[in-house]
């Protein structure tokens, strides 16, 4: 029988590895940087290195809130050493915010060993499986925004993350799912959905974000449906961070693919 | 493209074994120690068949089984086939009960191994064509 488990593994030294993915914001007709998002890779060469399978097996070990905290404290380790400084996204499950009610602490003592300001980050919220413990979790997500941390929810649109979501937790940004914005230049359903986010979004005052942009067609369509963040392809590949720097000197403030002279930006 | 094998066994042995050996007649294999990685997988992949030895944690378990009713309900097309030592008639009624295409016991010569899952993918592939 194994000695040790595969989550030993990710939970020990060098286990987690992290690229960071550009999110643009158009501004005054330019794209910029507005964050990085920072992506767990599990240990090399077994069959947790992509993240998708990686947090899988982590949420069939139930052992969502250990490995989070991992991802985070290997996150900022990648993230201090970076040339750009800017907001980092950080990924963490709901679960974990409803049953770690030490969350909170842990993410300021270790924002503060990094010397990164909460106000520098983002948790993006990834929701499988309803949070249970709801009292917890939303007092959790009380402290973390009133320490200046900001909210996301991600994959808007598809499973549990979805308009429920939107009144617990009053988030800062709507990431829209990959689903809704994926070939959305070619379906008139799609750019309604998408609008439609981006309205609820605008109104409640927090910022969309249009993940999954694969190409410079679905980027016209997102802007055109009023969101100006994206997060994709288009611009960037998730990015390792000696790339971070190359990308970020070869690109300068990224420099418009598509609103030349700000027009779609106005339209 | 050649089809992928899915291999779910604690034992590093069995594991290299079965990999080098099916590697060698063409096939892609995976292999899982653990139930939760096997579940993994299978939530992104599709495999042609599934092997895999119904404890998986040198205790008394039989994860194997739940093995057996995950892919079930994800894939009916998914060959399934148990190997272990721990095969008493109750439980292997049960694991066919599930839906296992073939229960072996171990040790099982790799040939012979080999013969049975060429012989259920090449019905499986046969029976896609006629459908």
């Amino acid at each position: 029988m194994n000695e040790r488990s595969l989550l030993d593994e990710v939970l020990g030294p060098g286990g987690l590895s992290v690229v960071f993915q550009p999110i643009l914001e158009a501004r005054r007709a330019t794209w910029r940087l507005f964050a990085l998002e920072c992506l767990a890779r599990g240990p090399k060469g077994t069959n947790l290195e992509p993240a998708q399978i990686l947090f899988e097996y982590v949420r069939r070990k139930r052992a969502e809130s250990l490995v989070d905290r991992a991802c985070i404290r290997a996150a900022l380790d990648a993230a201090v050493s970076l040339p750009v400084k800017t907001q980092l996204c950080l990924n963490i499950h709901a679960s974990t915010l409803g049953r770690d009610s030490q969350f909170a602490k842990f993410l300021s003592e270790t924002a503060q060993n990094y010397s990164v300001p909460l106000s520098d980050l983002t948790l993006e919220i990834v929701e499988h499986t309803p949070y249970w413990n709801g009292r917890s979790f939303l007092a959790t997500l009380d402290g973390l925004r009133a320490s200046g941390v900001r909210i996301a929810l991600d994959d808007f649109g598809i499973g549990l993350s979805n308009y429920s979501m939107v009144l617990d937790c009053r988030p800062d940004y709507i990431k829209i799912d990959r689903y809704l914005i994926k070939g959305c230049h070619r379906d008139i359903h799609r750019r309604m959905v998408i609008e439609s986010i981006a309205q609820l979004a605008w109104k409640m005052g927090a910022g969309a974000i249009a993940e999954g942009v694969e190409d410079n067609a679905d980027l016209e369509a997102v802007t055109r449906s009023g969101v100006y963040m994206v997060q994709g392809n288009a611009f960037s590949p998730p990015l390792a961070p000696s790339e971070v720097v190359a990308n970020h000197q070869i690109r300068g403030e990224y420099s418009p693919l598509l609103l030349a002279g700000g027009k779609a930006a106005s339209d | 493209m050649s089809e992928t094998i899915l291999v779910v066994d604690d034992e590093e042995a069995i594991l290299f074994a079965i990999r080098e050996y099916f590697n060698a007649h063409g096939y892609e294999v995976d292999c899982a120690r653990e139930l939760e990685e096997a579940e993994a997988l299978l939530g992104f992949i599709q495999y042609a068949a599934v092997i895999a030895d119904l404890r998986l944690t040198g205790i008394n378990g039989a994860e194997g089984l739940e093995l057996v009713s995950y892919v079930r309900e994800r894939c009916q097309a998914t060959n399934i086939i148990i190997l272990t030592a721990y095969g008493c008639p109750e439980v292997e009624g049960e694991a066919l009960k599930r839906g296992v295409d073939v229960f072996l016991h171990k040790p099982k010569p790799l040939p012979e191994l080999a013969q049975i899952v060429f012989g259920l993918l090449k019905q499986k592939s046969k029976q896609k064509r006629n459908t």
